[in-house]
C-alpha cells in the first residue's frame, strides 16, 4: 500500500507514488549537484525533467494507473545515473575550468612546471595550489589545500581551525594564501569525505558519519566520545560514596581528554556538512564512488595530457616570458579582489555562521540539560545510598496520609520520572529506534510537572505546620548550692545510636547536628540552649523553656509542652538531659529548650564541657522565605525568645564565672582549653538594620530587673512586632506567619 | 590502465561527432537521437545526451526550436547552425583520417 500524490511536473499533471516522487527528486538533485559548475545547468536539468514527464505520460498512456517506483528506476536506468556520465563524457568541471579566467595562468604556468618532465610517459597532473571557488566556505583556501593534498576538506578545515584556536598565526596564513594564490574550480579528489549522517544520529551524527568514513561500527565512535561521560559519571559516583576512604587517581587525565573530546565534537559538529542528498550519502560511506575515482583520476589525467601536448609547443617558449609577469598580476589582481570576495564571503559564511552560532546554542542547552540530568542521577543515587536515614526521618516531618502521598508522589515523578526519561531517550538513540509518537514525551513532561506541582503543595502544606510559635515556660524548684558556686552538665544521652556505623551521614551530621540521634521510635534533639542573666535577687533561678513551632499557636503549644527534658540537681551540680526525644507522634517542629540561670551577684557558674553537645537550630518561616541558621551566638535569635541583649551574658564552657555588678567575670581556666577570648564580654549586639531594636532597649521598663518576669520577656519575633504590638499575656507566645507562596516557592527552588 | 576506461574514452571521443550527423539528416528530437544511436548499436545513456546538446548549443553549433506536440507540452528539435555544420566537417574530416590511420595500423599484420 503506496501513498500516491500528484505533481504538476512540467505541465503535465502525474499521479506518482509518495517513494518514486521521492527517488525522482533524490535524482533531480544528484543531478543538480552534478552539473553544480555547469553553464547550462537548469537547462540541462529543465531538459531531462522535461523527458521523465514525456516518459512518465507515455506509461500512464499506455494505461498505468501511476507512476511507481519500477518506472522511475527504469527511466533513471536509461538515463543513467551521473556517477555513469562521468565515464562517458568529459568531466564538466575540468571544461569549465579551462574556461574560466584563471585557467590561462594556471595551465600557463603549470605547463612551465611540467615542462622538463614532458618526455616522462606517465603524465602527473602538476599539483598547484589553488583556491577553490566552488567550494569554499571563506576563501577557498582550505578546500583548495584539500585538493592539492588530496585529502577530505573538512579534515583540512578542522586542522586550520585547531591551528587558528592554538596559535594565532593561522589566520594571518589563511589571509596569506587567501590573497596569493589564484581561483580555480577544483573537483574534490578525495571522493570519500566526513558528513554527518542525519539517518543515524544521537546528538548530531557525528559518531555515526566518522564510522562511516571509516567503514566501522557506530558504536566505536560513539563509545570513544562517551567514555570520558562514563568513567566521569563512574568516578564521581565512586569518589562519592567512597570519598573519605578512596581517591580515584587519575581522574584528571580523564577529564582533560574527556573535554578535549568534547571540544572535538563540538568543532566536528560546526564544520562537517551534513550528508542530505544521496549523492553526498554515497560518498561520506565512500560506496560505488570509489571505483569511479580512479576511473576519474585517470581519465582526467589524460585529458589533461592531451591538452599538454598541444598546448606545450605554442606555450613553452612564452610562459617562461609571462610566468614572472603573470605571477605579479595574479597576485595584484586577487589583492584588489579581496575586499569585494571577503564581503561577498562573509555574505555567503552568513548561514555558516549561524549554523556555528545555532550549534553552540544547542550544546549549551544540551550541557544544562546534562547537568540537570546528571544532577537528578546523582541525587537519586545518594537517596539510594542514605535512603534509610531518610525515610526514618520522614516520618517526623510528614504527618497523615495526605503528606505522605504527595511526598511520595512528588519524589518519585520529580527524580524518578526524569531518570527514567532520559533512560528510555538514550536506549532509543543508541538503538536507533524512533518513535514517531511523541506520547511518551508529553506523558514524562506531564508527569513532571504533577510532581512539581505536587512537591509545591507539600511545600505549602509544611510550612503551614511551622508557621506559628509557641513557648511554654517553667521554673525549675532549685536548692541553693551550698559553695556558692553552680556546674550546670549535659548528661550523656540515654539513647543508643541507632546507626553505629553510620558512615553515609558523616562526621557533620551525626555529632555536631540537629538531628543529634535517631532510634527505633524516636528522634533525639539537642536544639538546647543555656543563657546566664543576672538574678535580682540572692539566689539562683533556674528556668526552662519549651519552645514550638506549630501550624497554630495552640497546636504549636501542644508539641512544646510534650518536650520533656528533666533537669536533676545534686547539691551544685545541674544535671541538663543531652537532648530530648521527638516520637513519631510527635513531628518535628523545631522544638527547642532554652535553659536559663540567673546568677546572683557575687556567686559562680561554670559550664562543663558537656554543654557543648547542645546545637542550636531556629526556622524562621515568615515574610515569604524561611531561614535556617544553627549560629546560636550571632544573631537574632536571642531577641526572638524575647531576652533583652543587655542581661545576658557570653560565656564558655570549662571555665568558671562569677557574677558581679557589673556583668559576668571570668574566675579562672579551669577547663582543658581555651578557645574564646580570654574576657568574659557582654554579648555584641549585632547590627541588624531591618530590626527596630532601639526603642525596646531605651525603655527603662522592658529592661529585666523586675523578679516578677525574672529578668527576661518575650517577645515576638521581629518581624512581626512591627504589625502587632498586642502580645498575648499568658506565657505562651505566638507569632503567626504568612509567607507568600510564591517567595516561599522561589525560596525553595534556588 | 583498465579497459573500461579506455572504451570510454574511445566512445567520448566520437560522441559529439556522431550526434552532429544525426542532426545533420534533419531536425532531431533528443531521444530520436538516443533510439537511433540505439539502433546503430551505439548505447549511450540519454542523461549524457542533454549536457552535450545543451553545450553544443550554447558554442552555437545548435539551434533549437519548439515544436507544438500532440501530447503534452513542445518539444525542444533541434537543427544544426552553419557554425555548427562547419565543425561537422572537420570532425568529419579527422575521422576519415582517423580511420584511415587505424585501418592502416590494424591491417598491417
Amino acid at each position: 500500500m503506496k501513498k500516491i500524490i500528484n505533481i504538476n511536473f512540467h505541465s503535465r499533471v502525474i499521479p506518482i507514488e509518495e517513494t518514486a516522487y521521492e527517488i525522482l527528486q533524490q535524482y533531480v538533485e544528484s543531478l543538480r549537484r552534478y552539473f553544480a559548475n555547469e553553464e547550462g545547468r537548469d537547462e540541462i536539468i529543465s531538459d531531462i525533467e522535461n523527458r521523465f514527464s514525456e516518459l512518465f505520460a507515455d506509461t500512464l498512456k499506455k494505461g498505468a494507473a501511476c507512476i511507481t517506483d519500477a518506472d522511475v528506476n527504469a527511466i533513471i536506468a536509461s538515463m543513467g545515473r551521473p556517477e555513469e556520465f562521468a565515464g562517458e563524457e568529459e568531466q564538466p568541471s575540468a571544461r569549465t575550468g579551462a574556461a574560466a579566467g584563471a585557467g590561462s595562468t594556471g595551465s600557463g604556468n603549470a605547463g612551465t612546471g611540467s615542462g622538463p618532465q614532458q618526455g616522462s610517459a606517465p603524465y602527473e597532473e602538476p599539483r598547484r595550489l589553488y583556491r577553490a571557488s566552488n567550494q569554499k566556505v571563506l576563501g577557498g583556501v582550505c578546500a583548495g589545500l584539500a585538493n592539492y593534498l588530496k585529502l577530505d576538506p573538512a579534515i583540512v578545515r578542522l586542522i586550520f581551525v585547531l591551528i587558528c584556536v592554538t596559535w594565532g598565526f593561522g589566520i594571518l596564513l589563511y589571509v596569506i594564501l587567501w590573497a596569493v594564490l589564484p581561483t580555480k574550480v577544483v573537483t574534490t579528489s578525495a571522493r570519500k569525505r566526513l558528513y554527518r549522517n542525519p539517518d543515524d544520529k544521537v546528538i548530531a551524527g557525528v559518531a555515526s558519519g566518522i564510522a562511516a568514513y571509516f567503514h566501522i561500527d557506530v558504536w566505536i565512535p560513539r563509545l570513544i566520545f562517551a567514555l570520558p561521560l562514563i568513567v566521569g559519571i563512574v568516578t564521581s559516583i565512586w569518589q562519592n560514596i567512597w570519598w573519605h576512604t578512596f581517591h580515584f587517581g587519575g581522574h584528571i587525565i580523564f577529564e582533560g581528554f574527556g573535554s578535549g573530546l568534547f571540544v572535538a565534537y563540538v568543532v566536528l559538529w560546526i564544520v562537517l556538512p551534513e550528508a542530505v542528498t544521496a549523492t553526498e550519502k554515497l560518498e561520506m560511506r565512500g560506496e560505488k564512488i570509489d571505483l569511479e575515482s580512479i576511473k576519474n583520476t585517470v581519465k582526467s589525467d589524460m585529458e589533461a595530457f592531451n591538452r599538454r601536448a598541444k598546448e606545450m609547443g605554442t606555450e613553452i617558449g612564452e610562459s617562461f616570458k609571462n610566468m614572472g609577469q603573470n605571477m605579479s598580476s595574479q597576485v595584484r589582481q586577487n589583492v584588489q579582489n579581496f575586499p569585494a570576495e571577503a564581503g561577498a564571503a562573509a555574505r555567503r559564511t552568513g548561514n555558516g555562521i549561524g549554523h556555528a552560532i545555532g550549534v553552540l546554542f544547542k550544546v549549551f542547552f544540551l550541557l544544562i540539560a546534562g547537568c540537570i540530568a546528571f544532577g537528578m542521577i546523582m541525587a537519586l543515587v545518594a537517596l539510594a545510598f542514605s535512603g534509610g536515614g531518610l525515610l526514618d526521618l520522614k516520618g517526623y516531618f510528614l504527618s497523615g496520609v495526605w503528606e505522605n502521598l504527595l511526598a511520595w508522589a512528588s519524589f518519585i515523578l520529580v527524580f524518578v520520572v526524569p531518570v527514567i526519561a532520559l533512560l528510555t531517550w538514550l536506549i532509543r538513540r543508541i538503538t536507533g529506534i524512533r518513535s514517531q509518537r511523541h506520547y511518551l514525551g508529553y506523558m514524562f513532561a506531564t508527569l513532571w510537572v504533577i510532581g512539581l506541582i505536587s512537591f509545591v503543595v507539600l511545600a505549602g502544606m509544611l510550612i503551614n505546620n511551622f508557621r506559628a510559635r509557641a513557648h511554654s515556660e517553667e521554673e525549675f524548684a532549685l536548692t541553693q548550692p551550698s559553695h556558692g558556686s553552680l556546674i550546670i552538665q549535659a548528661h550523656q544521652n540515654v539513647h543508643r545510636d541507632y546507626y553505629d556505623d553510620d558512615w553515609w551521614f558523616g562526621n557533620g551530621w551525626r555529632h555536631n547536628g540537629v538531628f543529634y540521634s535517631i532510634s527505633e521510635d524516636s528522634l533525639l534533639l539537642n536544639t538546647v540552649q543555656i543563657k546566664v542573666l543576672r538574678s535580682e535577687d540572692s539566689s539562683y533561678h533556674l528556668r526552662i523553656l519549651r519552645g514550638s513551632l506549630g501550624s497554630s499557636a495552640n497546636t504549636a503549644l501542644n508539641y512544646a509542652r510534650q518536650i520533656s527534658f528533666p533537669v536533676t540537681q545534686s547539691d551544685s551540680i545541674i544535671q541538663l538531659p543531652g537532648g530530648f526525644p521527638i516520637t513519631r507522634d510527635q513531628q518535628f517542629r523545631n522544638q527547642q529548650v532554652i535553659v536559663v540561670v540567673y546568677i546572683p551577684v557575687g556567686k559562680k557558674i561554670m559550664m562543663d564541657n558537656s554543654v557543648k553537645r547542645y546545637d542550636w537550630v531556629n526556622l524562621h518561616v515568615g515574610r515569604g522565605h524561611i531561614n535556617w541558621d544553627n549560629d546560636d551566638r550571632y544573631d537574632e535569635n536571642y531577641d526572638d525568645e524575647g531576652f533583652s541583649l543587655e542581661n545576658n551574658y557570653y560565656w564558655n564552657s570549662g571555665v568558671q564565672y562569677i557574677m558581679t555588678a557589673g556583668g559576668l567575670e571570668r574566675v579562672g581556666a579551669v577547663g582543658k582549653y581555651e578557645d574564646r577570648p580570654e574576657q568574659p564580654e557582654k554579648r555584641e549586639r549585632p547590627e541588624k538594620k531591618e530590626k527596630p531594636e532601639a526603642p525596646e532597649k531605651s525603655e527603662p521598663s522592658e529592661k529585666p530587673g523586675q523578679p516578677a518576669n525574672g529578668g527576661y520577656r518575650y517577645k515576638a519575633p521581629a518581624e512581626k512586632r512591627k504589625a502587632d504590638s498586642t502580645v498575648p499575656k499568658s506565657s505562651t507566645m505566638v507569632s503567626p506567619h504568612r509567607p507568600s507562596p510564591f517567595v516561599l516557592l522561589s525560596s525553595f527552588f534556588i | 590502465m583498465n579497459i573500461e576506461n579506455t572504451q570510454s574514452q574511445m566512445r567520448k571521443g566520437i560522441l559529439e561527432f556522431c550526434i552532429l550527423s544525426v542532426i545533420r539528416r534533419g531536425e532531431a528530437y533528443p531521444s530520436d537521437i538516443v533510439e537511433e544511436m540505439k539502433a546503430a548499436n551505439l548505447n549511450i545513456l540519454e542523461g549524457t545526451l542533454y549536457p552535450l546538446l545543451t553545450r553544443l548549443k550554447n558554442a552555437d553549433m545548435l539551434t533549437y526550436r519548439w515544436v507544438e506536440s500532440n501530447s503534452g507540452p513542445p518539444r525542444k528539435y533541434f537543427s544544426l547552425t552553419p557554425k555548427g555544420e562547419a565543425f561537422y566537417g572537420e570532425l568529419q574530416a579527422t575521422w576519415n583520417e582517423l580511420t584511415n590511420a587505424v585501418h592502416a595500423l590494424t591491417q598491417k599484420i
